[in-house]
């Protein structure tokens, strides 16, 4: 019998050696280990033996059966392996096909150069505010010291409103206009507020005007900061910040005097160009600075028109167009571009 | 303006380069926009008289000439021009010139005999457009002479760009007292005397002002005997250098002097006007004019002339009339030189779409001290070129002399205004050099008498910014800032705004910005019901009208990409749509309602063009549908629905109003009516939506709040039901959650199935359903019977079959 068990131990061995494939190996376990398997087999006529045998017998079984256990086990994990070898060596993904996705939408230069704009100037502490495109005369221009028959306001030629078109069941105050920039919003945002004020005010705004270099209607950002003692020092600083801080670090900025009829003094701020760094170029037509912005101090007669003393409070305003700074930013050379939405534009942003 | 500096050389020293000069006066606040040198091409070009001329010995075409210019040997020179004689004096680009039209002259041999340069015509030297041989100069020039000398053309001439606010540079005096105020150099200012003989001018002419609050001062002289012709050279250059046409040798004098003082002139021929009388009056309703450009015009009331006895002869301060034009036969002459009020020179300039350098001057407002100065000067310039002479005597009606206007600096303004010091001697310098005269002093103040050139300074601000621009803007300090206001908390608009930007990314819209004028028929083609604000002076009727929706734009943006081969249009816009406001434009009150929306549309294939990844799908309502969820899910507007509505833009089957969960509209939702897709061009398949952004942002829950996570698990079963294709999804889960109510958690649509086996006429819809007891595990039991009493009331209240 214990030769019987012997050779049994030796073919199982020859056998699993060789196993190299799961199910194989799954039926040598059954054949040899099974409950009627051939090691159950031999074992059967144990019980005939003396006792002694028997236990003799026995010892020999269980080391017989732990190490075809063993080697079994061994074999799975050798059929398993050679499994995921398999299976790992087949024809890999095409991983050039593009992914699965929603192409991200894009941002309009315009409008996302409007809120950087007025993101910059909130870290400088300054509020949002916002005010009517369709504004009166008033707001537009004489609060803003523009009285009527004023040539300055041929700086900006007006689209007016049809007043019938209106349905006012009251005449309006004053003429009905298309805003031509959002100064009037400063106006309208003193005359609801106490001083100190801090507030940018971005929008559209339009002019009566169509060409290369024009559109009918574009953005702009403008400014205010009303306080006890500020100066054109501090207008100059927060200007220059601004600059900085949106352009480059290493951009500069010049004042030159200009004229306003809101503000006096009255500043145009050039920065360096922004193509060429100021050695001349054909963006800044060969001077090395580019206009970016008109600011001053605001006129006194602008704070009476808010209801303010001009001798209790000074504050300066700026005003930006944002399709300039667009322009720059994102090197465009064609201002039409901006209102055309051509899809092979707009997806550049 | 355009300012000739070789002219402004007479009246100030300037610095050493003319480069200098533009960057302080821009500097100082005159603008300088531009520099023209016309001499910078005509380097190397040289006067040369022709002393021999030969035929060339192997070119019919060709002569050879020996020249003078001015060496001690004669230059050979081939020319193919035969438009000279022997003697003629004529332009030479000598060798090394490099001609304004790029032409490099080199020594060359020209059909075998040598050439030392070229003879030019006008054309080659770029100083016309067409010629016909060569440019035959004056036999007063001397050889040998730079030709920019000789054509005097060797002058710069600035472009300054004066401020609506600085009338008082709008002439060569005016931009040579700046020069002097920011270098420090005297300025030498005419001192004109005419000699006067013959009858006085008040026997000649008589003046009347009938409209004295619009001319407060009206000055005229006669000068007599006068014959007209060409003004000299000089004169000429310099006006040409300005861009003023030389005419002759008086309207030449009116328009130099003007260009000089900045004092509009004017010159009438004296045996024209009716009855020897002037008179300055408001138009009679109907009057004719014929003005000096040849158009007849027909006077308004509040049009100011200058009349005869019996007619008006020009417009004030406009332009003169042609009727009383200098003409050659001219011999006797009345000068005028005024003041006009600007406001009214501004409306008869625009009422007539007539603007002229005199109406320029007088709407910004001349200078009433230079009105009697510069008819002087004039009188004299004429009476030397014109051998005339001058009448005794000014003709001056000035009724109320207008007091000099005085202003008080406090000097501890310039400090609190401008942020830096600047020493009190230094603005009283600044100030006096501008002609300032400080006429008392004071504590810490004094007051100036303003000059009546400077019309633009009427309170202390516009001293402080003459001692800014002067003491310059380099000087003063930057500086940020004090201070942060209170924080108060960002906008929650803001924020929602952002984020509903982030979601349409998101979902694959791109950005637009469309104009917010539009063409009236394309807001009616959508059914807009609203009369739209529209524009009194739109450029365009394609713009003439304030949008009512944002669509028009999309439409048209959609439009231009498919004329592209566009294969995918997904867009979006925030803007505002304008409404009448009955009660608007009274105090603060906005003229016009503006309503802040967004909008935009898909079309086409879906996720941005063909992909592997789906076949060819196009989008569809539930792409545009899908946008909007995305934005709705950005700003946790909980509770929004979208149930089917009707709008005239949008196809009835197929279009959604969606509301917040308080019921209140925000806007639709759906496909393009066929009417619109007919009536624009428009390719089918159109989504759009568009909502009001308010009602939207003031929904949005941009802080959410925690929910702690559930203990027990869910039980998932589901569900599938064949209905009517027309219920609609809401109505089967509503049914769900209610029956199921309170231990459904959640059901979702996951099939939506028509076609065989499904009856024609139904579909099958399958949901998810998600059971949970918030305290306890749910047993299979009671997840049954809740299940089957769903199963049963679907079935009873909304007809449906279920399917296993």
């Amino acid at each position: 019998m214990r030769d019987r068990l012997l050779a049994l131990a030796e073919a199982a061995r020859r056998e699993i050696s060789v196993a190299s494939e799961l199910p194989v190996v799954e039926a040598l376990r059954v054949r040899y280990l099974g409950k009627k398997g051939e090691l159950s087999g031999v074992l059967g006529g144990m019980g005939k033996l003396p006792p002694e045998e028997r236990r003799a017998l026995g010892e020999v079984a269980n080391t017989v059966k732990a190490e075809l256990e063993k080697l079994l086990a061994e074999a799975v994990k050798r059929a398993e392996d050679a499994a995921l070898e398999a299976q790992l060596k087949g024809p890999g993904l095409d991983v050039t096909l593009p992914g699965r996705t929603v192409p991200p939408g894009s941002r309009h230069p315009v409008s996302r150069t409007m809120e950087d704009i007025v993101r910059t100037f909130s870290r400088l502490g300054f509020d949002v505010a916002s005010g009517p495109e369709i504004e009166l005369d008033y707001f537009n221009f004489e609060a803003l010291n523009l009285p009527k028959d004023h040539p300055a306001r041929d700086m900006q030629d007006t689209f007016y409103v049809d007043e019938a078109s209106l349905g006012h069941a009251k005449k309006a105050d004053s003429p009905v206009l298309l805003r031509t920039h959002t100064s009037p919003v400063q106006v309208r945002y003193m005359l609801n507020r106490k001083p100190p004020i801090r507030a940018v005010m971005p929008g559209r705004v339009y002019r009566r005007d169509s060409d290369i270099t024009h559109t009918p209607m574009f953005h702009q950002v403008e400014g205010l900061l009303v306080d006890k003692d500020v100066t054109f020092a501090e207008l100059k600083g927060s200007l220059d910040a601004f600059v900085k801080a949106f352009f480059g670090s290493s951009t500069r900025t010049r004042f030159r005097p200009s004229f306003f009829p809101f503000t006096e003094p009255s500043a145009e701020v050039d920065i360096s160009c922004t193509s060429c760094g100021g050695k001349g170029c054909r963006v800044c037509k060969q001077t090395g600075w580019l206009e970016v912005l008109g600011s001053g101090m605001v006129h006194p007669n602008v704070f009476t028109s808010a209801g303010y003393d001009p001798n209790e409070v000074t504050g300066y305003a700026f005003g930006m167009g944002v399709e300039r700074i667009a322009m720059l930013r994102y090197r465009i050379d064609d201002l039409r571009m901006m209102f055309e939405n051509d899809a092979r534009f707009l997806e550049q942003f | 303006m355009k300012i000739s500096v070789k002219w402004l050389g007479d009246y100030v020293a300037l610095p050493p380069s003319v480069d200098e000069l533009a960057r302080k006066l821009t500097a100082a606040g005159l603008e300088i926009e531009g520099l023209e040198r016309p001499s910078e091409g005509l380097r190397g070009v040289v006067v040369a008289q022709i002393k021999e001329s030969v035929q060339h010995p192997n070119a019919d075409k060709l002569s050879v000439t020996q020249v003078d210019i001015g060496g001690t040997a004669l230059l050979q020179v081939v020319c193919g021009a035969k438009n000279y004689k022997v003697g003629d004096k004529v332009p030479l680009a000598t060798v090394g010139t490099k001609l304004p039209n790029g032409v490099d002259i080199k020594q060359a041999a020209l059909r075998g005999v040598d050439s030392f340069g070229m003879l030019c015509s006008s054309k080659e030297l770029g100083l016309s457009e067409e010629s016909s041989g060569l440019l035959i100069l004056s036999p007063d020039a001397k050889p040998g002479t730079p030709i920019a000398e000789a054509l005097g053309l060797d002058d710069v001439v600035l472009e300054v760009n004066v401020t609506p606010n600085r009338p008082d540079a709008l002439s060569h005096l005016g931009v040579a007292r700046e020069v002097g105020v920011v270098t420090g150099a005297a300025l030498k200012v005419p001192q004109p005397k005419p000699a006067e003989s013959g009858t006085p001018a008040a026997e000649r002419v008589k003046v009347r002002v009938d409209a004295p609050d619009r001319c407060p001062r009206y000055v005229a002289r006669v000068v007599e005997n006068v014959t007209i012709k060409p003004s000299p050279q000089w004169m000429q250059d310099r006006l040409k250098a300005c861009g003023v046409r030389a005419i002759n040798n008086v309207v030449d004098v009116t328009n130099y002097v003007n260009l000089e003082y900045g004092q509009p002139l004017h010159a009438f021929d004296l045996d024209k006007l009716g009855g020897q009388e002037i008179v300055v009056r408001l138009a009679q309703k109907g009057e004719k004019l014929t003005t000096l450009d040849g158009k007849e015009r027909t006077l308004d009331p509040d049009d100011l002339v200058i009349a005869d006895g019996k007619r008006a002869q020009a417009l004030a301060g406009v332009m003169g009339g042609g009727d009383s034009e200098v003409t050659p036969g001219t011999t006797r002459l009345v000068l005028e030189s005024a003041n006009f009020v600007g406001s009214g020179v501004r409306r008869t300039a625009k009422r007539h779409v007539l603007h002229t350098e005199a109406s320029h001057r007088f709407e910004r407002g001349a200078d009433l001290d230079a009105v009697v100065p510069a008819i002087d000067r004039a009188a004299q310039f004429i009476a030397e070129l014109s051998g005339g002479t001058v009448a005794p005597g000014r003709v001056d009606v000035y009724p109320a002399p207008k007091p000099q206007r005085k202003v008080t600096l406090r000097f501890a303004r310039v400090e609190k205004v401008l942020g830096v010091t600047v020493a009190e001697p230094e603005v009283r310098r600044i100030l006096a050099a501008l002609g300032f005269k400080a006429v008392e002093e004071g504590t810490g103040q004094v007051t100036y008498e303003v000059p009546r050139a400077r019309v633009d300074v009427e309170r202390e601000e516009d001293l402080l910014e003459e001692v800014a621009r002067v003491y310059g803007y380099d000087n003063i300090p930057a500086r940020l800032p004090r201070g942060l206001p209170e924080l108060a908390p960002e906008p929650a608009h803001a924020e929602a705004e952002r984020r509903m930007r982030h979601a349409l990314a998101g979902a694959g819209l791109d950005e637009v910005v469309n104009y917010s004028f539009v063409a009236p028929k394309n807001l009616e083609v959508l059914g807009g019901k609203e009369q739209p604000v529209a524009l009194l002076n739109p450029l365009s009727a394609e713009q003439s009208v304030m949008r009512t929706s944002l669509l028009p734009g999309l439409l048209e943006n959609l439009s231009r990409s498919v004329r592209h081969q566009v294969e995918s249009v997904s867009i979006y816009e925030t803007g505002r749509a304008y409404f009448r406001d009955p009660e608007g434009g009274q105090g603060q009150r906005p003229a016009a309602r503006e309503v802040p929306r967004v909008g935009g549309l898909v079309w086409g294939l879906r996720g941005g063009g063909r992909s592997w990844t789906q076949k060819d799908a196009k989008a569809d309502f539930y792409d545009a549908k899908g946008a909007l969820e995305s934005v709705l899910g950005a700003l946790r507007v909980d509770g929004a629905t979208f149930t089917p509505g009707e709008h005239p833009a949008y196809h009835p089957r197929a279009c959604a109003q969606v509301k917040t969960a308080d019921g209140v509209l925000l806007g639709h939702v759906g496909e393009l009516h066929p009417r619109v897709v007919k009536a624009l061009g428009l390719p089918e398949g159109v989504f759009a939506f568009e909502l009001d952004t308010e009602p939207l942002y003031a929904a949005a829950r941009l802080v959410p709040e925690y929910h702690p996570l559930p203990r027990f698990p869910a039980v998932l079963r589901d569900l599938a039901v064949v209905v009517p294709v027309e219920l609609p999804n809401d109505e089967v889960r509503r049914v769900i959650l209610e029956v199921g109510k309170p231990l459904v958690e959640d059901a979702s649509v996951f099939d939506v199935y028509t076609g065989k086996p499904i009856p024609e006429g139904q579909k099958n819809l399958a949901y998810a359903l998600r059971y949970r007891a918030p305290e306890r595990t749910l047993t299979d039991v009671e997840v049954n019977e809740a299940h089957q009493r769903i199963v049963d009331e679907v079935k009873q209240r909304l007809g449906a079959a279920l399917r296993a």
